[in-house]
């Protein structure tokens, strides 16, 4: 029988790594969001994230201010891959954009590892390897920081869509953009800031992971637990996404001790598929009703 | 009329070595081609990048030795994505295609099993540098040759005696990936514990390749409380593991698989992998201080000045070893080689090594396991260095071949 500190000892583990899952989901929701465009190469920029971080970190730049270049490349680079790559290809068939996002992910893997190779690198924490002791329990600092860093980006979030008037452009432009352009606002505007605000996002991923899970071009399979979380939350919510994420971290952890290891990678999808079964929309989505 | 009966006896000899060239596949009279398959794409491509390189550079500064008995070694390789059905028609290609004389395979396991039963039916000789599954050598075939990569058998003797006699252990926590190799591993450590020291493992746990916590697993080894924890798998699993377990503030020495011990691991987890041991199939590894080492990394990184972080790897100098050794027993194979001319040269080596940086090679008539000696590492200021300690238990794998 476990006791209690042991099961707050895996919740920790569980919503340390939940809280990753749950950045990569924003990732994928907000241009999903705002263009309809499922961005499968996420993932791969999250490990841009984490090679960003390292890259830094080899410079002696100091946390805070690659923390800033991380989320600010990562925003440039995502408005980048909008205006070049997604955009030319907008009015293609739905399929056809997202096997390019695919293919922007592997071009993005691949020159990781021809500079890098498969070699697992180290980058330190904000706050050292010392972990944290508080009442018989034990947490590495860096995982307190991603749980903090993950609800700061979802207040955030939260409060731009709801007050800033680019998030206010952009809900407009996802409910129906035709009366979105006649109302002036301009689309494709808003879908450059999607794009540059779910880069910065899946960039911060890596950039908060690597120093509790190294740096390597395998990073990117993040997106599979993130498109989990993204479907369980609702796949059009915010908040679906962060308790999606969350969820499937404390999944995966307390099932590595229900069913053990061998099928704890199961369980969220079992979990997932049941859910789905019950709610077609996610927990947070809701059933899109077309008047006539 | 002795001039002509000279003359004609000259021209027989040369016809007939030259006929007998022709009859060889991958001989001319000017060069050897020699097959070379591995992965350079895929999840295990480091192993074949880092083989092609070494064996590159091998045969490179053979032939401007002057090659072997007069002949250069050409070298042609092929990708096998470590799918056993690509490899098959990788070594397919270089066997009836390209008309090789040999196939060294630099890849691992899962692919190069894909290609046995073809070449043992072919006969074309198999040089396999990395893999350990037990069937490369066992059943015994005539053309099929292991290299720096023993048997996995051989890996569990070593390893159930060391964790006896070095760390002394009675209560042994066991946590392994759930690939082909690294259960090998597992599972011949535990049987060889079990059949000379009468130790069961006090748990026996896994974890899938791409895990990113191993809260759970390391909560469960807390748990048990044991005088060493065993870890098999691959370093990026193996270097998370490592930090969370001094997070979670496990003070147990950690003893790893084989393929654990490289570079990437200390990169990866830093000072949690301080004081981690394992064994691996080289004397001395890159990144070592020893001064052989560093001479061959100095040379290495002169012909590749572009290598990514984390090369040269144990890979790259096992094959560049091994490279060495295919060399050596094509020059055995006299001046005239025939695919059974160097079976029975490699037969006939005994602890030929190129240098202080690989182990040496062995081979017989009846096993052609070439290499039964593992040598202990332990992380140590931030790299591998040999550790004081050596078997005494003779193998009992070589038994089944007598």
């Amino acid at each position: 029988m476990l006791g209690a500190t042991i099961y707050l000892q895996l919740a920790i583990a569980g919503l340390a790594i939940g809280a990753v899952y749950a950045l990569v989901a924003l990732a994928i929701v907000i241009p999903y969001k705002a263009s309809g465009v499922l961005n499968f190469g996420q993932g791969e920029l999250a490990t841009l994230g984490a090679y960003a971080a390292l890259v830094l970190a080899s410079f002696q730049v100091p946390y805070g201010v690659a923390f800033a270049l991380v989320l600010l490349g990562g925003a440039v680079f995502g408005m980048l891959i909008e205006r070049l790559l997604i955009r030319p290809i907008a009015n293609a068939p739905a399929f056809t954009v997202v096997i390019a996002t695919f293919a922007i992910g592997l071009a993005i893997k691949s020159a990781i590892s021809v500079r890098w190779g498969d070699t697992v690198f180290s980058v330190e924490g904000p706050f050292g390897d010392a972990p944290l002791l508080f009442a018989g329990l034990r947490a590495n600092p860096t995982s307190l920081w991603i749980v903090l860093c993950t609800v700061a980006v979802t207040v955030l979030l939260t409060l731009f869509f709801r007050y800033a008037r680019t998030g206010k452009a952009m809900r407009a432009v996802a409910l129906n953009p035709e009366a979105a352009t006649l109302m002036g606002i301009r689309v494709h505007a808003t879908y450059r800031w999607a794009w540059a605000i779910s880069a910065a996002i899946g960039a911060l991923a890596g950039l908060l992971v690597a120093p509790v899970v190294g740096v390597n071009p395998e990073i990117g399979q993040l997106i599979m637990r993130g498109l989990v979380a993204a479907v369980l939350g609702g796949f059009t919510s915010i908040a679906g996404a962060v308790v999606g994420g969350l969820a499937v971290g404390l999944i995966e952890t307390f099932a590595s001790i229900a069913v053990g290891s061998t099928f704890k990678n199961l369980v969220p999808f079992i979990v997932l598929l049941l859910l789905l079964a019950l709610r077609p929309h996610g927990l947070f989505g809701a059933r899109e009703v077309h008047r006539v | 009329m002795t001039r002509f009966l000279l003359w004609a006896a000259s021209a027989y000899l040369v016809l007939a070595a030259t006929a007998a060239s022709a009859q060889t596949p991958g001989v001319a009279a000017d060069q050897i081609l020699v097959g070379i398959v591995g992965p350079i794409s895929g999840p295990v491509a480091f192993l074949g990048l880092a083989g092609r390189d070494g064996a590159t550079l091998a045969f490179k500064e053979i032939n401007a030795a002057g090659g072997v008995n007069g002949r250069k070694i050409q070298m042609q390789f092929e990708d096998d994505a470590h799918s056993p059905v690509r490899a098959l028609a990788s070594v397919k290609k270089l066997v009836e295609q390209d008309k090789v004389f040999m196939v060294m395979s630099v890849g691992g396991s899962n692919a190069t099993g894909g290609t046995l039963g073809y070449l043992k039916e072919r006969g074309t000789p198999l040089y396999v540098t990395t893999a350990s599954a037990p069937e490369v050598t066992y059943p015994f075939a005539r053309n099929l040759f292991r290299g720096a990569s023993t048997e996995s058998g051989r890996f569990g003797e070593v390893y159930a005696e060391f964790l006896a006699t070095h760390y002394k252990a009675k209560k042994i926590v066991m946590i392994s990936s759930r690939d082909e190799y690294s259960r090998n591993e597992s599972e011949f450590t535990v049987a060889k514990l079990k059949a000379w020291f009468n130790i069961e493992p006090e748990s026996r746990l896994e974890f899938n390749n791409g895990d990113k916590d191993f809260t759970s697993q390391l909560i469960a080894t807390q748990r048990a409380n044991p005088d060493v924890i065993a870890v098999f798998g691959n370093p990026p699993e193996a270097a998370i593991m490592l930090k969370q377990a001094r997070d979670l503030g496990l003070k147990q020495p950690f003893f790893v698989g084989s393929a654990i011990v490289d570079s990437g691991v200390i990169s990866a987890a830093k000072g949690a992998a301080e004081g981690v041991k394992g064994f691996v199939s080289l004397p001395v590894l890159p990144g070592s201080k020893h001064p052989s080492m560093q001479k061959w990394e100095a040379a290495y990184r002169r012909e590749y000045p572009n290598l990514p972080a984390g090369r040269p790897s144990t890979f790259d100098v096992i094959a560049y070893g091994e490279a060495y050794v295919v060399a050596e027993g094509l020059r055995r194979a006299g001046p005239q080689p025939t695919q059974e001319s160097f079976i029975r040269a490699l037969e006939g080596m005994q602890n030929y090594a190129v240098g202080p940086i690989a182990s040496p090679r062995s081979f017989t008539a009846k096993h052609h396991i070439g290499n039964l000696t593992l040598s202990p590492m332990e992380v140590r200021g931030g790299s591998w260095e040999p550790v004081q300690w050596s078997s005494t238990r003779p193998t009992e794998i070589l038994k089944r071949y007598e």
